[in-house]
């Protein structure tokens, strides 16, 4: 799914001089993988998730995505892997205001040139267990509703790829722990899932975790997940991995 | 994505942001609006100032000859023309001068008090000939106007404007009575059909007519004329026609260049393309004026949109995050301009039309609907919209989506 080599990202300060965000990581990631990415703030992890999600391009190194050589790939042509391999799933939602739950499902499939299939983003709705707030604008739901709107989105064209960033930084714990089960969920059902975070409750739940700090890759450890029931009423526990 | 999905979307933000599409709407649509209301009331007043000159002159295929240079123009009055003018000029004109239909004699004279008992008024007098009220299409309300009989009977009898019946038959049928003109009797035989006013706004109805024979003999005893009117038979020879009148009356009148002409011949047509010139500069002007109007519109609805893309810099980062290209975000905002300008314009075209409709109504000029002038604003509006929504929309798909996520 995702191969990284010797990435390295620059950035150029104002007055000229460079900073090392990311230098020389590599690693892979296999299909149907749940990943995390952890780090301190200023870590790199951010970096790494813009060049992981086609946001950004890196400075030295290469990116592979479902085997093909996406590092040099220009503006046009990551915003078409965008709209076609990459769920996002972002701390703040990133939902668009004035704009129903179902409208901001439908969004990516706007810009993934076939249908708007209404239908299917209700269905997306019921599968985040929102289907009765599918034309409540986004303020009118809570954070943890947002958030699960976001996800239905982030599915909303099929991506192999589910990238999040710091899912549950703007949710209390236990909307953070339903965002991060049902991730887990989808995980299950063969996404492959990296999400990227400062908190190691969060990375708990992955079976895999990936540490930066100052722009490198310290660490690469396989773990049990955490072990959690999917809902309080339902008595069986599923194991992750 | 495809242009009628762009639409979509943009007419979805419109309909969220209403206020906000209002106000962006407003600067363009009162541009149009003026645009369509000046072009309006000037094409009104261009078709009625024709209709008033029309009154004024007759039928466009006469030729005017008035004694004296042009240099000592004014309203020619027996009491103020040079006496060169003469009866046997006219039947020159008549019998030398080919493509001339008809040719009218008149003998003017301005106010000159009128009495019907104890009634007085002031008017102006022509002494006319009988084919004058045919050339100029003039017509009688009631009675009869002034026939060659008359003219050869140097009968006193009259035919008077609307103006003076007011003034001396209020409520009073004048055919038949007897009104006196410096204690001359005269019977009146007809009234006129009203020319309202001139373009000056001062009344065409305050006269009488008389026969030019009865005037010259029994009124005025003047041989000479104020004025000539030929109507030609073909009016497009009139260039041709001026040209022979003139070389016909410098013979008759011993003059050779340089010395100057003693009559003057003027060429209404021309006259009147002066004035549709005049009106259509004024119109052309005013259009311009709109046209700033409306880009004034159009830097409102840019101004509003660069504000906008920074508000929504949140939003373009998400679009571009979930697979929009530079190209659907540049489009987006350039169809919201698009749109917003279209509709401003629409509003602008309604808003003008009824502008034009009032002052229609306040100036008595007759409506004009220009079709043409109402789309031919929309798209102005639409294009004005696509121009100034380019540097937003250029700087909306220009948004770094990483710093507007991050933000």
């Amino acid at each position: 799914m995702i191969d990284i080599k010797q990435l390295g990202r620059t950035y150029q300060r104002e007055d000229g001089s460079a900073v090392l965000a990311l230098r020389e990581v590599s690693f892979t990631v296999a299909s149907g993988e749940f990943v995390t990415v952890r780090g301190a703030s200023g870590s790199g992890k951010s970096s790494l998730l813009n060049i992981m999600g086609c946001l950004d391009t890196p400075t030295s190194g290469t990116y592979r995505l479902l085997g093909e050589d996406v590092s040099g790939y220009s503006d046009r042509q990551r915003s078409a892997i965008r709209a076609h391999r990459i769920g996002f799933v972002f701390q703040s939602f990133n939902l668009l205001p004035r704009t129903t739950a179902v409208e901001n499902v439908e969004v990516p499939a706007l810009y993934a040139g076939g249908e708007v299939s209404r239908a299917k983003a209700l269905s997306l709705l019921e599968r985040v267990g929102l289907a009765g707030r599918a034309d409540h604008f986004v303020t009118e739901l809570s954070g943890g509703e947002q958030q699960r709107v976001a996800i239905a989105r982030s599915l909303m064209n099929d991506p192999p790829l589910l990238l999040a960033d710091e899912p549950t930084g703007n949710l209390d714990s236990k909307a953070g722990d339903a965002v991060m089960e049902l991730l887990a969920e989808l995980n299950r059902e063969g996404r492959t899932i990296v999400v990227v975070t400062h908190d190691e409750r969060v990375a708990a739940f992955a079976a895999r975790e990936l540490l930066l700090r100052d722009g490198l890759l310290v660490s690469d450890r396989a773990q049990d997940p955490v072990v959690r029931p999917v809902s309080a009423d339902d008595g069986t526990h599923h194991v992750v991995g | 994505m495809s242009w009628a999905r762009t639409l979509g979307l943009a007419l979805q933000t419109l309909r969220r942001n209403p206020l906000r599409s209002f106000l962006m709407m407003l600067g363009i649509a009162a541009g149009i609006a003026s645009l369509i209301a000046m072009a309006s009331v000037g094409e009104a007043t261009r078709q009625e100032t024709l209709r008033q000159f029309k009154r004024m002159v007759g039928n466009f295929d006469t030729i005017t000859i008035q004694p004296g240079s042009a240099r000592t123009r004014g309203m020619p009055s027996l009491t103020s023309v040079e006496p060169t003018l003469r009866f046997d000029d006219a039947t020159a004109i008549r019998r030398e001068v080919p493509n001339v239909r008809r040719v009218a004699q008149e003998q003017s004279a301005f106010d000159i008090d009128v009495q019907y008992r104890d009634r007085a008024t002031a008017a102006s007098i022509w002494g006319v000939s009988a084919d004058w009220m045919d050339i100029r299409g003039d017509e009688v309300t009631v009675g009869r106007g002034i026939s060659s009989e008359d003219e050869d009977a140097l009968a006193r009898v009259v035919v008077i404007g609307e103006d003076v019946r007011q003034a001396l038959f209020p409520g009073e049928d004048p055919i038949g009575k007897t009104l006196r003109i410096a204690e001359v009797p005269f019977q009146v035989q007809g009234v006129l059909v009203s020319r309202g006013a001139g373009p000056g706004g001062s009344s065409l109805d305050n006269l009488l007519l008389m026969p030019v024979s009865t005037a010259s003999k029994r009124l005025f005893s003047r041989d000479y004329l104020t004025g000539i009117t030929v109507q030609l038979a073909d009016p497009k020879d009139h260039d041709k026609a001026v040209a022979a009148i003139e070389s016909l009356l410098r013979e008759r009148h011993g003059i050779v260049p340089p010395v100057e002409d003693n009559f003057t011949v003027s060429n209404p047509r021309a006259a009147v393309a002066q004035v549709a010139e005049v009106s259509a500069t004024l119109s052309s002007v005013l259009t311009g004026i709109a046209v700033i109007a409306t880009l004034i519109g159009g830097i409102v609805i840019m101004s509003l949109m660069l504000i906008a893309v920074s508000e929504r810099r949140r939003e373009i980062g998400i679009r571009r995050a979930l697979g929009a290209t530079r190209s659907d975000v540049l489009r987006q905002f350039l169809a919201e301009a698009a749109l917003i300008a279209t509709l401003g314009g629409v509003m602008g075209v309604l808003l003008g039309v009824g502008g034009a409709a009032v002052a229609a109504v306040q100036q008595q000029l007759p409506p004009a609907f220009l079709w043409g002038a109402m789309v031919g604003a929309v798209l102005m509006a639409m294009l004005t919209g696509l121009l100034f929504g380019l540097q937003p929309a250029w700087r909306a798909a220009n948004v770094d989506p990483i710093q507007a996520l991050r933000s």
